[in-house]
């Protein structure tokens, strides 16, 4: 089909990797650093909770240019949107700010991690945890037919338009998923062999480390130091 | 549909966590464990749906399938949503780990707001065509107007942008409407026991 793009490349994020801390501190420090900036509004709360993301971008090379095309877009709406165009400008610019902070301080801290890593760092209930595992493989498995079938259409009909490349795509998600039931319901038996819903057992080291409390502790004082300046 | 991290209130994303972790839980309850890879599916047709451009003009934008997964997984939509944002966030960094659970609320109750009204109706028989464009409409509209609403408890003056919001998703909504016709009617024909 003209005009479709498909593109899907989880590969790179999908390996485990070593950490010098625990994935559930790492997670957890990442996570209340972001909220202390999604609630911080005053400039210089802002410049300090800056700090972090500028000393992980020069330690590792993040894009930012995908977000900041969404952010443009939305500084324009702020702008011709709000009451006063200054005030509004000021609001997008603060928006833009947060949104780089939390995108690069993510991207720098739970990217290594990988699926695996956020995967065991995450407590969820075990009906939770296999459905993770199995939309996860689901991906893959529906990946694979959807791209074959949707160049085969686009091959078999390039000339579609409208309506019936409408129907055409409903019916091609349709079958697809159909297919793929039946592989799934293989995944699930595997699931049950190793224990799934009878205690799926997660291999995961959580002894706390002292690096992991030293990083804590950073982390405690300095989304202090970012919220007690926001609101002073 | 996904509203990113930093525009929310502190207020509003803890209304969005607790809404979703009810959902999350009583979906999880009404799940029986023989239809979790019916969820899976569904849920990871989800995720690459979102990742299908479909032009509009000069324009494009992706399909989200809210109505069919509602239609298909009633109560089971809000583990299945939450799972394929989860992911969409982890891997791809659409969204956010903050705003997950407004995210999941707002497309959850979307899609469980089309199940409770128009389930019976499609899977009757009878206008099953009208019924399925007018879920596929709704849910899409309910989503917009949702997203709407977290962004002016946010700020009152986010209320023009939402009304922006809502506007550009008339397009998207119509597009899903006929989609979900289409959907519906294969998966009546061919796997009625999605359905049931």
């Amino acid at each position: 089909m003209k005009g479709e793009t498909f593109t899907l490349n989880i590969a790179d994020y999908s390996t485990i990797t070593d950490c010098e801390t625990s994935p559930a501190v790492t997670l957890a420090c990442a996570v209340c650093y972001a909220l202390a900036v999604s609630v911080s509004d005053s400039l210089p709360a802002l410049c300090l909770a800056s700090v972090l993301p500028a000393v992980i971008m020069c330690r590792k090379k993040i894009n930012i240019t995908k977000i900041n095309i969404m952010n443009a877009i939305m500084l324009l709406t702020m702008i011709l949107t709000w009451p006063v165009a200054r005030e509004g400008f000021v609001r997008g610019v603060v928006i833009s700010l947060r949104v780089n902070m939390i995108y690069v301080t993510f991207a720098g801290m739970l990217a290594p991690l990988g699926i695996g890593g956020l995967y065991s760092a995450l407590i969820l209930p075990e009906k939770l945890r296999v459905l993770v595992i199995l939309t996860l493989r689901g991906i893959y498995i529906m990946h694979e037919r959807f791209s074959a079938a949707l160049v085969a259409l686009r091959l078999r009909a390039p000339e579609l338009r409208g309506v019936m490349k409408l129907r055409a795509f409903a019916y091609v998600v349709a079958s697809v998923v159909l297919q793929s039931s039946r592989k799934s319901e293989r995944m699930m038996y595997a699931v049950t062999c190793r224990g799934g819903f009878g205690g799926f057992r997660r291999d995961v080291n959580r002894s706390v480390t002292p690096r992991d409390v030293v990083m804590c502790a950073m982390f405690a004082v300095y989304i202090a130091v970012i919220v007690g300046c926001n609101y002073a | 549909m996904h509203i990113s991290e930093g525009i929310l209130s502190g207020s509003v994303l803890a209304a969005g966590w607790l809404g979703s972790a009810a959902g999350i839980s009583y979906g999880l309850k009404k799940t029986d464990t023989a239809k979790i890879v019916r969820t899976a599916l569904i849920s990871s047709a989800f995720f690459l749906a979102s990742l299908v451009n479909v032009r509009i003009g000069p324009s494009s934008t992706h399909l989200t399938l809210l109505a069919p997964m509602g239609l298909v997984l009633g109560f089971g939509v809000f583990p299945a949503v939450f799972v394929a944002l989860l992911l969409q966030a982890l891997l791809f960094h659409f969204g956010g780990l903050l705003v997950l659970g407004v995210n999941t609320f707002i497309m959850s109750a979307s899609a469980l707001l089309v199940y409770v009204l128009f389930g019976k109706f499609i899977r009757g028989g009878r206008y099953a065509v009208v019924f399925s464009f007018v879920a596929g409409v709704t849910a899409v509209m309910t989503g917009a107007c949702l997203v709407g609403a977290a962004l002016g408890m946010t700020d009152g003056n986010f209320f023009t942008a939402a009304k922006i919001i809502i506007i550009a998703h008339i397009p998207v909504a119509l597009i899903e409407g006929v989609v979900t016709v289409f959907l519906m009617s294969w998966l009546k024909k061919s796997a009625p026991e999605f359905l049931s």
